[in-house]
């Protein structure tokens, strides 16, 4: 093997690495390990004056392998993979240490430990690069073709966004009629444009398109392949149809909460909820009437099934976003059809951001009356002698108690994540805390997973009215665009190889392998075991149940892996 | 065509624009009117709600702009005309201002501003601290070269001097350029409240009267103090207060609008003091708190528990106290809503952000705003981005107030439309 020559740069992280972990300790200490040529500390690592520095240093120091202590490579692999690449070297000759999120910020009360644990972790990743070999990325061409999974605002948007690119759509509705919840709604805030127009104007433009289909009463039964080539099987009415494509949109929407019988008088009679509220206020013609008799006093309750306290079961901690918008919306227009009509508003805090600032000004112009509840003392309501009444601490009015008599309690209810379950099982989707569908990083890529390929938009994130809905679904076109575009993707080249001298063909790989990866070939009458490449996801699981130890896996042979426990155990002495 | 999209503005929103249009193949103009890219958000310290460091965010798209094979990146450069042609690309008209430092031999070795006799107030810090008329802008620049600013320069020749490059060239002058693009993106962000024109909370009159940016600055990596002090004495602060909706919601300031982000930034900042200053006390007074994306809720309590107070109630005024202290006055409002008075070593302004309607002057075809002064989105509904003029896109804050997240599905939204519009062109020949 060629002389070793190894980069090895610790990062201060701008006092996150730095106040806790005594960098240039960590740097005095590794500096003299074998192979190293080069070892420095950077202020950021990732600035690109550091990143130069680097390429420099690989240039004119010929160096082989570079290790970079700094973030979680989550943050900032491919960065620093890119960096090599830039100045020639092999990138998958880079090591990434992680003394952030698993080391100061860990230790942040034991300074001496985490630096030691840096020097641990830094000669591990030394360890590592020593026995580094250059590797090649799996290259798949791409389909050019994209699944939408949901036939509501944000997937029939994004479908004509891809068809503008040239990249064909297939959208899997699951109901029997696209649109979803907008297609249903009249007017909506800001614009008062009806939700059905905006529906019937992308349903009408899509016509025009050849190069979207759209399957109801349809769903995703099976995928198999990867990011650029999935085949993907999906069930309409009876019938299982099989389509091969390259990125797949996950854009399954919300459902509603549904209050519990009894939660804030749900059950009882006038007590409805803000979808149903906003069905009844658009299909009156003129004044609000429920069961025949005219409303003339509305109590609106905000924050119903959002926001809630830990100590509810299953309980939804989040703000649903939309709710005090669409609330205060509907109130206008109720205004507008009744002015006489008395409406109370019992909030926590109104989050009409941004320019919706000026909705909540026009309803406190049409008179209505809002009243901030505390956190801790909900909003009752009763019926006493027949009549709905809603008892509710004011605490913009001393705290004075209240009985609101009212014909209508309109319960504020928020978003939640639909049932996706077989969905999540298929694609093997991420979830939040909340529940709703996690991004990879709300900032870095906000519509990719952690699948590579599979990308999220719209309400299936999280809450969002449907105007930013239909910024993600155009935000996954563009990402997705991107990767369908190039005509071809990099698969990670850390797959299992086996070495076929030593293998004896008995099969307990294949048995181990989650991914059906492994197939029986005959070579020079000897049968032996072989990866299929693009099936292979480097997991390890057929590494230890080799009984002759003829599997490894690229980057993570059991060699590297030997060395840098080796290099992990070794004494440290700091002074 | 020399290339298929404009990109006006190298802050977040731009850069994640012109990242996005790159990877699709696209070749992408940035023209950046400072020295540096990297906008406002390089500047911050952490951000919510998963406190991630701003840097390392943001450095790593700044270098990814610098070297992508398909964007070509000007700063100090200011876009000055776009006119559409009747092939519906546009022609753009550029200035190029003279950095006097010749930028392709320049190393960033900083001897320059070391030898600068000239110091005047640095505008990357918000005031405070110093920066000399030779300069970098900020550690972290990009790219790393020098500036001078020949506004405040005494043109002594130390920095000629020092130069190891010999890249100090005072005969530069500005450069005009003209290119023809397929689409245009507006991505000039937002200004942030002048807090003076608040009267009655004293900045600019009281030292300790301070902004959320020079907090944020404070707390930042590249921090200039290297922790917490306030102005007037240098004294480590121990009851902090800060006032939301500085400049937003206000009819008294002609701005009603809701800045989107002070709530937010405000909680953040509350979070990071109390691990710089364990001992410190924090009142956030507050109208509504509007914790209301992915996650803010979640944050919010968190601030709750870490024992941040909130006090909802407005502040009336401040007045300063002989030791520079601050005496609050503000309706109590959970507690009877009697007016109050509290005392606080430092006030921190939530100053909101303004629209900057400036750059649609240079569109001759006439670009639309809106009724608060952002650049008018026609269809926000199914084309968020869209402006007045066809092929003319707005990204991020440049449309309306909004945060980090927010800017960047508003930015990665407009390239797609800015694609589809270069696709259209494509189909017309």
């Amino acid at each position: 093997m060629k002389e070793r020559r190894i980069g090895v740069y610790i990062c201060y992280c701008g006092g996150n690495i730095s106040d806790y972990v005594d960098v240039e300790k960590v740097r005095e200490v590794v500096k003299d390990e074998p192979g190293v040529v080069v070892a420095k500390t950077t202020m950021f690592a990732c600035s690109d004056s550091a990143q130069q520095e680097i390429i420099e240093d690989i240039k004119t120091q010929k160096l082989n392998g570079l290790v970079i202590a700094s973030c979680s490579p989550k943050l900032h692999l491919l960065t620093f993979r890119g960096t090599a690449i830039r100045a020639g070297l092999n990138p998958y000759q880079y090591i990434q240490v992680n003394i952030r999120e698993q080391d100061s910020w860990a230790h942040t009360d034991d300074k001496r430990g985490a630096t030691e644990k840096a020097i641990r972790l830094v000669r591990a990743g030394i360890a590592k690069a020593r026995l580094s070999e250059p590797l090649e990325p799996i290259r798949v061409d791409t389909v050019p073709k994209a699944l939408i999974i949901g036939g509501g605002i944000a997937g029939l948007r994004a479908a004509l966004g891809f068809s503008d690119l040239g990249i064909s759509v297939f959208i899997v509705e699951k109901s029997s009629n696209a649109g979803g919840w907008i297609g249903k709604l009249r007017k909506m805030y800001p614009h008062d444009r009806t939700g059905k127009e905006i529906i019937s104007s992308l349903i009408e433009e899509m016509r025009k398109r050849d190069n979207i289909t759209i399957f109801t009463d349809a769903e995703l039964v099976e995928k198999s392949g990867s990011v650029g080539n999935f085949n993907v099987k999906i069930k309409v009415k009876e019938d299982v149809i099989s389509l091969n494509v390259g990125a797949i949109v996950v854009a399954t929407g919300f459902d509603v909460y549904r209050p519990k019988e009894g939660e804030f008088g749900y059950g009882m009679e006038g007590v409805i909820t803000l979808p149903d509220f906003k069905k009844l206020v658009d299909e009156s013609s003129g004044k609000i009437v429920v069961n025949g008799k005219e409303v003339k006093s509305i109590t609106y309750i905000y924050c119903v099934g959002s926001r809630q306290s830990p100590t509810v079961e299953n309980a939804n901690l989040y703000c649903s976003r939309y709710c005090c918008n669409a609330t205060i919306h509907t109130s206008i227009l109720v205004s507008e059809k009744d002015p006489k009509i008395t409406q109370f508003h019992l909030y926590r805090d109104i989050r009409t951001y941004g320019k919706f600032e000026t909705l909540y000004e026009k309803a406190r112009k049409n008179s209505a009356i809002f009243i901030k509840y505390p956190d801790n003392e909900s909003p009752k309501v009763e019926r006493k002698n027949g009549k709905l009444c809603v008892r509710v601490k004011d605490v913009l009015t001393e705290n004075e108690e209240l009985d609101i008599e009212t014909d209508l309690v309109v319960l504020v209810t928020g978003m939640v994540p639909n049932k996706n379950d077989s969905l999540i099982d298929i694609l093997k989707l991420p979830i939040g805390k909340d529940r709703f569908f996690n991004e990879v990083h709300p900032k870095l890529r906000p519509v990719e997973t952690v699948i590579d390929g599979v990308f999220i938009a719209g309400t299936a994130q999280g809450p969002k009215n449907s105007a930013e809905a239909v910024a993600s679904a155009l935000a996954s076109v563009s990402k997705a665009g991107a990767l369908l575009k190039k005509g071809y993707v990099e698969l990670e080249p850390q797959i299992a190889s086996i070495n076929r001298e030593l293998c004896e063909w008995c099969g307990k790989c294949l048995e181990a392998c989650p991914y059906s990866a492994i197939e029986k070939v005959k070579e020079k009458e000897k049968e032996v075991g072989r990866v299929i490449v693009a099936l292979c996801k480097g997991c390890g699981a057929c590494v230890p149940v080799c009984p002759v130890d003829a599997i490894d896996i690229k980057g993570y042979t059991d060699k590297q892996i030997r060395e840098m426990i080796d290099a992990l155990l070794k004494e440290v002495e700091i002074g | 065509m020399n290339f298929h999209v404009l990109v006006i503005g190298g802050g977040i929103a731009g850069m994640e624009a012109a990242i996005t249009l790159g990877d699709m193949g696209y070749k992408v103009l940035l023209v950046e009117k400072e020295p540096s890219i990297g906008g406002k958000m390089i500047l911050l310290s952490k951000v919510f709600p998963t406190l991630d460091c701003a840097s390392c965010i943001c450095t790593p798209k700044m270098a990814a702009t610098a070297h992508h094979p398909n964007i070509t990146l000007m700063t100090y450069t200011e876009v000055k005309e776009v006119e559409k042609k009747p092939d519906g690309s546009f022609s753009v008209r550029l200035l190029k201002k003279p950095r006097y430092v010749n930028e392709s031999a320049c190393t960033g070795c900083q001897q320059c501003e070391k030898a600068c006799p000239v110091m005047v107030p640095d505008e990357y810090n918000y005031g405070l601290t110093v920066r000399k008329a030779a300069y970098i802008p900020y550690p972290t620049a990009l790219p790393k070269v020098a500036v001078i600013d020949l506004d405040n320069c005494i043109l002594c020749g130390a920095c000629e001097r020092v130069c190891p490059a010999e890249c100090i060239d005072f005969t530069q002058t500005a450069q005009e350029i003209e290119y023809t693009v397929g689409s245009v993106i507006i991505s000039t962000g937002f200004k942030l409240f002048p807090a003076e024109l608040k009267f009655h909370y004293g900045y600019g009159r009281f030292k300790n009267v301070i902004t959320a940016m020079q907090m944020d600055r404070l707390l930042s990596p590249t921090r200039p103090f290297n922790t917490i002090l306030r102005p007037s004495d240098g004294k480590i602060p121990d009851n902090i207060a800060y006032i939301l909706c500085t400049g937003s919601r206000d009819h008294t300031l002609d701005n009603i609008l809701c800045s989107r982000v002070c709530c937010m930034y405000s909680i953040k900042q509350a979070q990071l003091l109390m691990g710089a200053l364990p001992l410190a006390d924090i009142t956030i007074y507050y109208i509504d708190i509007r914790a209301f994306s992915k996650g803010y809720e979640e944050f919010y309590e968190q601030a709750k528990a870490m024992g941040v107070y909130f006090v909802k109630g407005k502040v009336a005024k401040i007045e300063e106290k002989e030791n520079g202290n601050l005496v609050l006055h503000y309706e109590d409002i959970e507690n009877g809503g009697k007016t109050m008075q509290a005392e606080h070593d430092l006030v921190v302004l939530a100053v909101g952000l303004l629209p900057t309607p400036e750059i649609a002057g240079i569109f001759k075809d006439g670009l639309e705003i809106d009724d608060y002064q952002y650049i008018k989105e026609v269809d926000e509904d199914l084309y968020p981005g869209k402006t007045s003029i066809d092929g003319v896109f707005v990204a991020g804050a440049a449309s309306a107030a909004m945060d980090i997240p927010d800017a960047i599905l508003h930015s990665d939204a407009s390239a797609s439309l800015a694609a589809a519009h270069v696709e259209k062109l494509r189909r017309r020949k």
